[in-house]
């Protein structure tokens, strides 16, 4: 399949100044038109979305940013790669960028289907009242190896890259000019960190709390969004671990029989053949428990082979760590985020702040799957423009 | 466990079947528990509680997931020992490798004469191979259609392709071997698509017809490309009967994973196990097993696996058991029907920025 253009370009692009009104405007009109459109009922993602543009959100975004002495100004045209997996990812990244000025061209994996097919609508949409804003934020579908993306790197001042190794590889391979900036997001692994002793004794609502949450995080997309734990780290000794399992899992078994959308039967079948097979390649894997809807694995430790073949569906790795500290040593750049719960606030904060490797984001149970522009460790707003000062140097 | 493998295909009930199977497949277990290392590992980790000695119930085996012989090489016997190497067709991802060694195959292919005989007579029939020549020519490593058609021509003689290596259909070829057998019991073997696309409908495009009244046609490989042109196993039948003339159809149920002990359509449109194989149904998240008429997913147990830990796999396929020694065509064991691949479990969303919208 050839390069295809989705969105309507009423318009020749043109670059323009950061957070300008048209484009602020811009957002907020997107964030209705998608909570006006019934199917974003359907789509969490969606509604997610539509609720991250509203005007709120973004003036408290990027208040941080409007300071008189700093100037932002727009790289130029940048190229994002969304991956086949991920629906309207493209758009945080895509906005983010449209505020900073830039022009984006933007490519849909030719797999792409079920709510970025309703966005195209949207923006097709808006086309009319925002000719200019849409321009800017042109939507492509093609497979990843058109030779037009490598005529896109070509132009390219920054490129996006979300997506598999293999697939962000691949695309950094073709050229792109000397001042090109490349922003990557590649195959990442997420943990949860929980303290055995706090659930062994929380009551009931807020154990019920760290269900509700647990299951948001963990189950929403079948376990397989990046920052959905795949691990799950107790902290305790054996004793206390094996109290707090006996409590938790059987308890959010149930919950996530009711309450979630349940995995398909295929989901469960991946799950099961990854466990299998890491009892096998895994040398840390020990033991493979069925808990319906989920298959845990006890592990000894973090290992390369868990973070190329847990994708989620209900897999659940546990291991368990009598402190904190004891992990840091295991943690490696493909971990991403630590959402955690029952532990004490300042002993988290100190943990983190000595992990060098590894780790990206730390996020209490219940919101590993907000967007931050802060992401994989670069800052959105300021890697998507050039930053400069705003007053004139004072002589001397 | 030789006992089991010397009785005939369908005359056993499960009252005699059952401990011999379950003895055969306890020792197999251990077998490959002490020959083939990741297996062990499984095992120790899954059912770390797995006690061959205790003559454990069919039900309460170990299974391996088939997906672990595409990612895998797993096998309980040496290298030096490898005498084949089967391969899954793979036309998604990575074939299955079944490690064969030569004692392994040879059962095989005596457990595969002995069902087929039962369906097409002792003698060796005229054969008739709708496919084309040269998917046979690689033998060290065989493709799964290359070792079906090649597994089955030892049950014929006078082979002659339908096809051409272009696919086009041979008709001169098969008019002369029309001419020569249409009075005596010929065999048909073919894939269920090639069967279809290349044979019937192209002789039913070219309005060709041909007569082979004692003709039995065997065919496997699933239905899910004919699924897809909504052909089903009756319009399968009518289209074969009408363009052949051939109105004995079976269909055989088996994979390249455990080759040998096949399971074939009986005239009542069941799948039925032969003496040397089994199947239950389990459901999926909490791999019970199921009852009786529920779909789930199809764990096939199989007295020949040896040479690699394959006795007992779960399917990627979707079945219902229908019954044991009470099929209306008479044959003893279960029978069942194969409803189709699991579909690929979709990448639902990496999804880093999926929010929940929870700032409120």
């Amino acid at each position: 399949m050839s390069l295809q253009v989705l969105t309507p370009m009423l318009v020749q692009p043109t670059l323009t100044k950061a957070f300008a009104e048209p484009s602020l405007a811009f957002c907020y009109a997107l964030s209705e038109a998608i909570f006006a459109d019934p199917r974003s009922r359907q789509f969490a993602d969606l509604a997610a979305l539509a609720f991250w543009l509203r005007k709120a959100n973004i003036q408290r975004l990027i208040a941080p940013y409007q300071q008189d002495n700093l100037l932002y100004k727009p790289l130029g045209l940048v190229f994002h790669n969304t991956p086949a997996n991920v629906d309207s990812l493209f758009v945080y990244s895509g906005i983010l960028s449209l505020l900073m000025g830039n022009r984006n061209i933007i490519r849909l994996s030719s797999r792409a289907g079920g709510s970025a097919m309703v966005l195209v609508e949207i923006l097709t949409s808006l086309a009319d009242s925002y000719p200019e804003q849409v321009s800017r934020l042109q939507l492509v579908q093609c497979e990843h190896h058109a030779a037009e993306l490598s005529a896109i790197s070509a132009m390219a001042d920054a490129r996006v890259l979300w997506g598999s190794d293999v697939a962000i590889k691949a695309l950094r391979a073709f050229d792109c000019p000397a001042h090109c900036r490349d922003l990557v997001f590649n195959h990442k692994l997420s943990l949860v960190v929980l303290d055995a002793s706090a659930l062994i004794a929380a009551d009931e609502q807020d154990f019920v709390a760290l269900l509700d949450n647990f299951c948001r995080d963990n189950l929403t997309f079948a376990q397989q969004a990046c920052s959905s734990a795949k691990v799950v780290v107790w902290v305790g000794n054996q004793a206390q671990v094996l109290r707090a399992q006996q409590r938790f899992w059987p308890a959010f078994a149930s919950k996530a029989l009711i309450v979630r959308e349940p995995l398909t039967d295929a989901e469960h079948f991946d799950a099961l053949a990854r466990a299998q097979q890491l009892l096998i390649q895994d040398p840390s894997a020990k033991s493979l428990t069925i808990c319906e809807p989920m298959v845990r694995v006890a592990v000894e430790q973090l290992t390369a082979e868990q973070v190329k073949l847990n994708s989620g569906n209900g897999l659940f790795l546990e291991l368990i760590t009598p402190e904190l500290a004891q992990l840091t040593p295991m943690l490696r750049h493909c971990h991403q985020t630590v959402s955690w719960w029952g532990l004490d606030p300042q002993l988290v904060d100190d943990w983190f702040q000595g992990v060098l490797i590894g780790i990206d984001r730390l996020v209490p149970v219940g919101e590993a799957l907000m967007f931050d522009h802060l992401w994989d460790g670069h800052d959105l707003v300021l890697s998507l423009s050039r930053v400069t000062r705003n007053k004139l140097a004072k002589c001397s | 466990m030789t006992a089991l493998l010397d009785l005939p295909p369908y005359d056993v009930d499960a009252a005699h079947k059952t401990p011999l199977l379950q003895a055969a497949l306890g020792e197999l277990t251990q077998h490959h528990y002490q020959q083939c290392q990741a297996f062990k590992q499984l095992i120790n980790g899954q059912w770390p509680q797995f006690n061959a000695d205790n003559a454990p119930s069919i039900g309460d085996l170990p299974f391996v997931n088939v997906r672990l012989f595409k990612e895998l090489r797993l096998q309980s016997i040496g290298d030096d020992e490898v005498f084949k190497v089967l391969q899954s067709s793979g036309t998604t991802g990575k074939p299955s490798k079944i490690m064969l060694d030569s004692a392994a195959a040879a059962l095989q292919s005596r457990t595969l004469v002995k069902i087929m005989q039962h369906w097409l007579g002792k003698q060796r029939l005229p054969m008739l191979i709708l496919d084309h020549p040269s998917v046979i020519k690689d033998r060290r490593n065989f493709s799964a259609r290359g070792a079906g058609i090649q597994g089955l021509s030892f049950l014929g003689r006078n082979h002659c392709y339908a096809l051409k290596d272009d696919m086009s259909l041979d008709i001169e070829a098969i008019s002369e071997f029309c001419d020569k057998f249409a009075d005596t019991p010929v065999l048909l073997f073919g894939f269920t698509f090639m069967v279809w696309q290349f044979v019937v409908q192209q002789l039913a495009h070219q309005q060709q017809r041909f007569q082979l009244p004692q003709g039995i046609l065997i065919h496997s490989g699933g239905w899910k490309k004919l699924a897809d042109q909504a052909v089903d196993n009756f319009n399968f039948k009518q289209g074969v009967l009408t363009t052949l003339g051939v109105s004995r159809v079976h269909n055989f149920y088996g994979m390249v994973e455990q080759v040998g002990a096949i399971f074939v359509e009986c005239e009542h449109g069941h799948l039925h196990c032969p003496s040397y194989a089994d199947i239950l149904i389990r459901r999926p998240g909490s791999w019970q097993l199921a009852d009786k008429g529920e779909i789930g997913v199809l764990q096939l147990l199989s007295a020949l696996p040896r040479s690699y830990p394959g006795h007992s796999i779960l399917a990627e396929d979707r079945g219902r058991w229908l019954g044991d020694d009470d099929c209306p065509c008479g044959r003893m064991g279960r029978y069942f029907e194969v409803l189709g691949r699991l579909p690929k479990a979709e990448v639902r969303g990496c999804s880093d920025t999926f929010g929940q919208g929870g700032n409120l």
